[in-house]
C-alpha cells in the first residue's frame, strides 16, 4: 500500500470531479440522515428498500428510451410510494407485503427492459452500487438542487413533522394539516432515495438512510440532539468514505456504509459498557 | 396549587369574551344533537344528544366498550358519524377552526414509544404548534408558556429528561402539560387516571378541580371511578350505546340512571357525606 500524505488529500481537493463528489455527497447525506431519523421513528425504514429496488425499473426505462435517468427514477419512486401507500390504505396488503409487491414489480420490469436493451453494462452497475466519484457536472446540479429543496423543506417543517411522527391524532387536533404533511413527507422520501442512489447505489440506500439515525437514537439525547448527531454521523460517513475511496481506489459506497456501520457498532458497544 | 401560570390572553378567553355571539348568550361550548356513530357495521352510538356549558365539570361513565372513546372522538371530528350534528363554541364541527381552544388527552396518551428521542420540554412544546404559524419556530411567548406550564405541573426539573425514562405518574403530568400548554377552554380526558397509584390519582383530581374552579376550564373526563365523579363533578354523562345525562346534586339518586347504563343488577352505594371523608379538598 502506498504511503498517503496530507499532500495527496490537498491535491484531491483541487480536482473538480472530487469537489463535485464532496458537495453532492454532503448535501445528500444531510437530507438522508435527517429523513432517515423520521422514517425510523415512524417504523417505516424498510420502505426505502422497496422504493429503491423498484427505482431500478425506472432507471432501466430511462436507459432503454434514452431519457434522462433522473426523471424516470423520480417518476418511478413517486409511483412506487403511491402504490405502497394505496395498497396499505385499501387493506390489500400488509405493510411489508405492500413493499415487497412494489419492489418485485419495479425490479423485474427493470431486468426485462435491460435484457431487451442488450444486457448489462457499466452504467447499470453504477446504479446498483453507486458512483459518486464519477458524478458529472449536469448531475451534480440536479442532485444539489433537489437536495437543497429537501433540506429547506425539512428546516421549515421539522417541528410539524415531529408532531406528526410522535402523535398523528393529536397533530390533527392541533389543527395541523396532517394529510398534506404526510403526502409531502412521502414525496420527500421518494426524492431522497433517488438522489442517494447516485451516492451509494440501490443496494445500500437503506443502510445509508437508516444507520445514522439508528446510531444517534442510542445516545439518549433530546430530539434536537438526536437529529444533529444523526446528520453529523451521515457527514462523517460520506466525507471519510469519499476521501478513502479516492485515495485507495475502492468503491465509495462500500466505504461510506462501512464507516457508518463501524460508528454504529462502536457506539452500541460503548453504550452497553458505559 | 403550585402557583399560577402566566398564560397570555387567558383572561379574555376564560371570561368568554372570545366566544361567538350565539355561544356567549347560551354559554354552550359543546352541543351534540342526534349523533349516531357506526363502526365496522355496528351502531356504537345511537341518537346521542347532550350539551356542555362553559365551566362544567363532567364525568363520562359507562361500561367498557360502551362507546365513550368513540363519542369523544366523533365530537372532535377524528372519527366520522353517520347522522347528527356537533357544534363547538357555536360553530358546526365541519367549519370549526379554533382547535387551540380544545385539548384532548387520549386514553393511550401515556403509552408512547419509550425509545422515542424526545425530552419532556420538547414534548410539551409540541402542544404549542398551530396551523396558522406552521413553519415558524416557537416565539418567546410560547417558550414562556411552556416553562410556566412545566412549573405549574411540577415537572420543571424533568424538562431535560427523555420521555422514556419517566414513571407512570410523571408521564401523566407530562402529557397533561402538553394538553394545557395551548391554554384551552375545554379539557377532554379519556380515562386519565387508569394505571397510576391512588395517591397520584388524588393529586390529579385536585389539579383538575383547581383548573375547573380557578381557571374556569370546562372539563369533560371519562372515568370508571364513580365515587370521584359524584363527589367532585357537576354533571355526568352515561354512555352505553345510548347516552343519558344528569346534573349531580345533593339529593340526587344516581342508581336509576346507572341501572339503565350498566344493567339491572348494578347497585352503587353512595352517600353524599362520604365525599368529605374520602376527598379532602383545598
Ligand atoms: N377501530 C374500531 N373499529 C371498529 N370498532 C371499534 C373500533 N374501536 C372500537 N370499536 C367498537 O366500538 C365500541 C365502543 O368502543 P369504545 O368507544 O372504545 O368504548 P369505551 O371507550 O366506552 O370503552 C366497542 O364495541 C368496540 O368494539
Ligand atoms: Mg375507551
Amino acid at each position: 500500500m502506498a504511503e498517503i500524505g496530507l499532500n495527496d488529500l490537498a491535491d484531491l481537493l483541487g480536482y473538480q470531479f472530487f469537489q463535485f463528489a464532496l458537495i453532492g455527497g454532503i448535501l445528500v447525506a444531510i437530507t438522508c440522515s435527517w429523513i432517515g431519523l423520521f422514517l425510523i421513528l415512524k417504523k417505516q425504514s424498510m420502505i426505502t428498500d422497496g422504493i429503491a429496488h423498484s427505482v431500478f425499473g425506472g432507471i432501466a426505462l430511462g436507459l432503454f428510451l434514452g431519457i434522462n435517468v433522473l426523471w424516470t427514477s423520480l417518476a418511478t419512486a413517486l409511483a412506487s410510494m403511491t402504490g405502497i401507500t394505496y395498497l396499505r390504505k385499501k387493506g390489500m396488503a400488509q405493510s411489508d407485503s405492500a413493499i415487497a409487491v412494489m419492489m418485485a414489480l419495479g425490479f423485474s420490469t427493470g431486468l426485462i427492459l435491460i435484457s431487451l436493451a442488450g444486457g448489462f453494462n457499466v452504467d447499470v452497475f453504477s446504479y446498483l452500487f453507486g458512483s459518486i466519484l464519477t458524478i458529472s457536472k449536469g448531475e451534480i446540479y440536479s442532485v444539489a438542487t433537489v437536495a437543497i429543496l429537501a433540506i429547506a423543506y425539512l428546516w421549515t417543517f421539522h417541528r410539524e413533522l415531529l408532531s406528526l411522527t410522535f402523535d398523528e391524532e393529536d397533530s390533527r387536533l392541533l389543527g395541523l394539516p396532517v394529510t398534506l404533511l404526510s403526502v409531502s413527507f412521502n414525496i420527500l422520501v421518494a426524492v431522497a432515495i433517488v438522489i442517494s442512489i447516485k451516492v451509494v447505489g440501490i443496494i445500500l440506500v437503506t443502510a445509508f438512510m437508516v444507520l445514522p439515525g439508528l446510531t444517534a437514537i442510542q445516545f439518549n439525547l433530546s430530539f434536537k440532539g438526536t437529529a444533529v448527531t444523526s446528520i453529523l454521523i451521515g457527514l462523517v460517513g460520506v466525507i471519510s468514505g469519499i476521501f478513502l475511496s479516492a485515495l485507495f481506489d475502492v468503491a465509495a459506497s462500500g466505504v461510506i456504509v462501512f464507516v457508518m456501520v463501524g460508528i454504529f457498532v462502536t457506539s452500541a458497544i460503548y453504550n452497553k459498557l458505559g | 396549587m403550585k402557583g399560577k401560570v402566566d398564560l397570555e390572553g387567558c383572561d379574555e378567553k376564560c371570561d368568554g369574551h372570545q366566544l361567538t355571539s350565539d355561544a356567549r348568550h347560551s354559554g354552550k361550548v359543546i352541543e351534540v344533537e342526534g349523533l349516531t356513530v357506526v363502526r365496522s357495521g355496528q351502531t356504537v352510538i345511537q341518537n346521542a344528544s347532550f350539551v356542555v356549558h362553559a365551566g362544567d365539570y363532567i364525568g363520562m361513565v359507562g361500561p367498557n366498550g360502551g362507546g365513550k372513546t368513540t363519542i369523544l372522538k366523533a365530537v372532535l371530528g377524528v372519527i366520522p358519524f353517520v347522522s347528527g350534528r356537533v357544534r363547538l363554541f357555536g360553530h358546526d364541527l365541519r367549519h370549526f377552526k379554533d382547535w387551540g381552544r380544545i385539548a384532548y388527552l387520549s386514553q393511550n396518551a401515556i403509552a408512547f414509544d419509550e425509545q422515542f428521542p424526545l425530552s419532556v420540554r420538547e414534548l410539551v412544546s409540541l402542544g404549542r404548534l398551530t396551523r396558522k404559524r406552521m413553519g415558524r419556530p416557537l416565539g418567546r411567548e410560547d417558550r414562556k408558556t411552556v416553562e410556566g406550564t412545566l412549573k405549574y405541573m411540577g415537572i420543571s426539573d424533568l424538562a431535560k429528561k427523555r420521555i422514556g425514562q419517566l414513571s407512570g405518574g410523571q408521564k401523566q403530568r407530562v402529557v397533561l402539560a402538553k394538553a394545557l400548554v395551548r391554554d384551552p377552554s375545554i379539557l377532554i380526558l379519556d380515562e386519565p387516571v387508569s394505571g397510576v397509584d391512588s395517591q397520584t390519582q388524588e393529586r390529579f383530581y385536585k389539579l383538575l378541580s383547581d383548573l375547573n374552579l380557578e381557571r374556569k376550564m370546562t372539563i369533560l373526563m371519562v372515568s370508571h371511578d364513580l365515587a370521584a365523579v359524584f363527589c367532585r363533578m357537576s354533571h355526568m354523562i352515561c354512555v352505553n350505546r345510548l347516552v343519558r345525562t344528569s346534573p349531580i346534586t345533593d339529593h340526587f339518586d344516581p342508581n336509576p340512571i346507572l341501572k339503565e347504563t350498566y344493567g339491572e343488577h348494578f347497585q352503587f352505594a353512595y352517600h353524599q357525606h362520604q365525599c368529605k371523608g374520602e376527598f379532602k379538598d383545598g
